[in-house]
């Protein structure tokens, strides 16, 4: 304490605490355990069946239904059962169709069925072989500034910027045909996460030539491509770094978030010399990379054990290469290719990969310096799908999924991109750099709004979006209308529970367009429809 | 009645009056249901609850500042001479300072910001308890650990994924047993510290929380979703009855045409309209017993500004929803006690760094708020100092006293649950005397 302080300072209004001591873990052997994911809700889960449900239960829902727990009794072990995909989801194909896809259609299920399961994976693979020409046109027409330069860019209303930003990428993620590619842009878009609100027109600029350009590309090229990123660069404060006083954020997040993890092995002290190794780098007129010798830190720096000795400023623009080096380094790093395994296998495959699964995926982003598509090909083996649980949908992917099994006409999707404020998940404003959450725990408790939203879809019967309810009542009866909704909606593979329930809802009113779309709506309320 | 009739007179806020609960019954009981309508509350029409219910626990709103939230500006330390020399653009002014930008005197140490001016009447009233040199152990200087581990309230075992808040319901009964809802989340998706809790969602907007389409068949589908999703796993399962039960409830409650107590103005933020709806909430008495509202903002890498700029408009945000909070609950009649909490991840660096704003740091501030808080105080456990000899890494502000004896002392006093080493595991509070 300052001796100018003490004098002054507010004494303790308690004994000295045991605040340094180490916390001990009491948990094991104890009554009471902290609850874990596998008991996770376990208490609640129980109570709320007990108590609110009597008689609602089908006989379906037996098999998955705990037993109450004693009152008063919250030690009670109920494990949190995997979410086991349907026995109805048998095919390999649509297996993988449905991890690399925003959502199924009939179309695109008898299209991976005629490639089979490696030609359509390696069909989406190479997205720049498949015709996506209805989107481009789309988008180029409704969406213009999305073209433009930053320095024009800069000068367009913002709002304007943000609503086509984010219009684009919810109709390209509904309707492109290049649907792999639009999961990685949504997995990289996390990844990297800029939001809107504090850069601007610069994350249409990101989105364009950094997150697009190499969304099924390098992983190299991808992050150099987002470390001279104006809007990164403005969003982590990276632009007003400089010598003597530098500013860790972007230093920090990547390393924590973009390339070693968290637990990946670096120290305070290596965010803190990294931070003067990229000082300097900074935006130039309005969003370039810009090197600036002048405000680089040039004495010698300490990061993760390799040291960069001391330079001058006459030596300018070489500057950059400290930064480069160690951006270098990071990507070499044996954390970074198991971070990148670890997230890759959690979005396409399962929230929680074995070791085994992600040293294979880390493996081939040695092997190949960072090739997003040989690791994608080593997440998605049709032997791990098989046993992988089911992972939920996150709201955009709903309203994405919902969109493609609609199969409405589309003129414009400015409707629908204000529901994704309703469901949760508005694009691109998520205000931290960790990007949106791909937790169950998070979503699952946000269900009504996804109700709320199958009505709202489902009644489209004009303006921008509007389904044509003559589709699903082909055949005119309401067997026909519900097989029409499996094959739409559940890729042919709709749950024999549901089927019987869905077709039991739409008989027990007039067979008419308006019951028609109250049942379409419920099957997107569904909870498998929740679920891929 | 002429109790009733009373308490509506001498109060300011008609609204208000009409709601208690606790008076409803015994109008009721008295025998004149006639007498009893003409006291419901225009944005409470049809809430007629069969429980009667007289609790000592106290409603809980827990507040995460999400972001690391600079607690050297929320409780200025003016008299730490260092707090200057480490803040030369960035520094709220003494309160003996002239201009209208010093800071009020909480003490002969430590001063609010300007921008917290709506907190005073709360500190004078010793309802509000501001305790300085807090956090968690867990040094880690990354938000989302620090978040995560804060909420989970154990730090470093990733294998725990529920929350504090909602392990303390999962370990209480509820306040009323026929409450579809006991908890939460002013959010989209359900925050870390409640996950675990039974009947607890996450509602961005309660007051527009329903199932859309033709009213006609509203009951029809919510009966059909009901059953569907009683095939699902944990959490959905529990989640999509929860939300079913609770579309029912919140029909019940006009949350729009809700009117604050005693003039109280919320912000029309969204923080602001959180607490406006959990007031709300809280006074229709329906058995909520705990709300997690979030406010960011607190990242402040650059321009920091706690006088004008984003630091100024961000602690005038909490400042004045959180003033209107107490104004409107806690300084009026309501149907049951509420104890408010507001901790943050971490502080920020002492010194300010090249951008006028402050990294990444450790110790800060954290608030409680109650009838029952021990208030009107800045709570140290001996002041640490700013000088660089006595920082954290020699850079931030050391973390002296726990964040979790604060919230366990809570847990134990004011949320009547002694099953601490369920809530808290591994740790052993030391009551520091913040409730009274």
């Amino acid at each position: 304490m300052s001796t100018a302080a003490s004098s002054q300072a507010p004494e303790s209004c308690v004994t000295p605490a045991s605040i340094t001591a180490e916390p001990v873990d009491e948990s094991p052997g104890r009554g009471r355990e902290p609850t874990t994911r596998r008991t996770l809700l376990a208490f609640g889960a129980a109570a709320t069946a007990a108590v609110l449900l009597p008689g609602a239960a089908s006989a379906q829902s037996t098999r998955r239904r705990p037993a109450p727990p004693k009152k008063g009794d919250f030690n009670s072990i109920i494990p949190n059962e995997v979410p086991v995909a349907p026995v109805e989801w048998a095919s390999d194909t649509t297996r993988l169709l449905r991890r690399i896809t925003m959502g199924t259609t009939d179309v695109e299920v008898a299209l991976a069925k005629r490639y089979g399961f490696r030609g359509y994976l390696e069909r989406q693979l190479q997205f720049q072989y498949v015709d996506d020409s209805v989107a481009d046109t789309f988008v180029a027409t409704k969406y213009p500034l999305l073209a433009m330069p930053a320095d024009q860019l800069f000068a367009q209303n913002s709002g304007t910027i943000q609503n086509q930003l984010s219009q684009m990428t919810l109709y390209r993620a509904a309707f492109s045909s290049r649907q792999l590619y639009e999961r990685m842009v949504e997995f990289w878009s996390d990844h990297f996460n800029i939001s809107f609100n504090k850069v601007g027109y610069l994350k249409a600029v990101d989105d364009r030539d950094v997150i697009r350009k190499h969304a099924l590309g390098n992983f190299r090229d991808l992050l150099f491509a987002s470390a001279k990123s104006a809007a990164m660069m403005l969003y982590l404060d990276q632009n007003q770094s400089r010598a003597g006083a530098p500013n860790e954020n972007y230093a920090r997040e990547i390393m924590e978030l973009h390339t070693l993890g968290v637990d990946g092995g670096y120290s305070q002290n290596d965010v803190a010399e990294l931070s003067r190794v990229l000082t300097g780098w900074t935006i130039a007129g309005r969003g370039n990379f810009s090197f600036n010798p002048a405000i680089h830190d040039w004495k010698a720096k300490t990061v993760l054990g390799v040291t960069i000795p001391a330079g001058a400023v006459a030596m300018g623009a070489a500057g950059i290469q400290e930064g480069e080096q160690m951006i270098n380094v990071l990507l070499d790093h044996p954390s970074t290719g198991k971070f990148i395994a670890l997230k890759m296998l959690r979005w396409f495959l399962s929230y929680d990969p074995t070791q085994a699964q992600i040293d294979a995926v880390a493996a081939e982003y040695t092997r190949t310096q960072g090739d997003i598509k040989a690791m994608i090909r080593a997440t998605l083996n049709s032997a791990w799908l098989r046993t992988a649980p089911m992972k939920l949908k996150r709201p955009f992917h709903y309203v994405a999924s919902a969109l493609r099994s609609a199969h409405p006409t589309v003129t414009g999707v400015a409707g629908m991109n204000g529901q994704l404020n309703n469901v949760g998940q508005p694009l691109f404003v998520w205000e931290t750099p960790d990007g949106y959450p791909d937790k169950v725990e998070y979503w699952a408790g946000n269900i009504l709004p996804r109700w709320t939203f199958g009505n709202t879809l489902a009644a489209q019967s004009a303006g921008e979006i509007i389904i044509d309810i003559a589709l699903f009542q082909k055949g005119n009866t309401a067997d026909a209308t519900i097989a029409t909704i499996d094959a739409r909606v559940f890729g042919g593979e709709m749950d024999a529970a549901l089927r019987a329930s869905l077709t039991a809802y739409l008989k027990a009113g007039t067979y008419n367009a308006a019951r028609i779309r109250e049942t379409l709506a419920l099957a997107f309320s569904a909870n498998s429809f929740q679920w891929y | 009645m002429s109790d009733l009739e009373t308490t509506h007179d001498d109060c300011g806020c008609e609204e208000y009056n009409a709601l208690s609960r606790r008076q409803f019954l015994a109008g009721a009981a008295g025998g004149s249901m006639a007498a009893v309508a003409a006291y419901h509350p225009a944005w409470l029409p049809k809430v007629v609850l069969a429980e009667t219910y007289a609790s000592s626990r106290d409603v809980m709103l827990s507040v995460f500042m999400r972001g690391g939230a600079d607690g050297l500006s929320l409780c200025v330390p003016f008299a730490d001479p260092d707090y200057y020399l480490s803040r030369s653009t960035i520094a709220v002014p003494r309160p003996d300072a002239t201009g209208a930008t010093k800071g009020i005197a909480l003490d002969n140490f430590f001063a609010f910001p300007q921008a917290l001016a709506a907190l005073i009447p709360a500190f004078t009233a010793s309802d509000l308890l501001v305790v300085h040199a807090t956090g968690q152990l867990n040094n880690s200087r990354s938000h989302f650990d620090a978040q995560r581990y804060m909420e989970v309230g154990k730090p470093n075992d990733p294998a725990l994924v529920t929350g504090w808040l909602g392990r303390h319901l999962a370990s209480s009964p509820p306040v009323r047993s026929t409450a579809p809802l006991r908890a939460l989340g002013l959010s989209a998706g359900l925050q870390k510290t409640l996950v675990g809790g039974p009947k607890t969602l996450p509602i961005a907007n309660p007051a527009n929380f329903a199932l859309g389409g033709s009213a006609a068949t509203v009951d029809a589908r919510l009966a059909f979703l009901q059953a569907d999703y009683a095939a699902a796993t944990p959490p959905m399962q529990a989640n999509a009855l929860d939300a079913t039960n609770t579309v029912a409830l919140l029909k019940q409650i006009n949350i729009s045409a809700y009117k604050p107590a005693n003039g109280a103005v919320y912000p029309n933020t969204g923080f602001g309209n959180a607490l406006k709806s959990v007031a709300a909430l809280i006074k229709a008495d329906v058995g909520i017993e705990a709300a997690q509202v979030d406010v960011g903002g607190w990242d402040t890498h650059s321009a920091q500004d706690p006088l004008a700029g984003s630091m100024y408009r961000t602690m005038l945000d909490f400042g004045n929803a959180l003033g209107a909070f107490y104004a409107d609950v806690l300084q009026g009649p309501t149907p049951s006690g509420v104890t408010a909490v507001a901790v943050s991840e971490f502080g920020r660096n002492v010194r300010e760094n090249g951008s006028n704003g402050t990294d990444h740091g450790r110790g800060t501030v954290m608030f409680a708020m109650g009838k029952h808080i021990a208030g009107g105080r800045v709570m140290v456990n001996s002041w640490p100092g700013l000088a660089k000899a006595n920082l954290d890494s020699g850079q931030d502000l050391k973390v002296t006293i726990d964040y979790r004896d604060i919230l366990a002392e809570i847990v134990k006093n004011r949320l009547g649950n002694t099953n601490l080493d369920f809530v808290f595991p591994g740790w052993s509070p030391t009551m520091r005397g913040a409730t009274r």
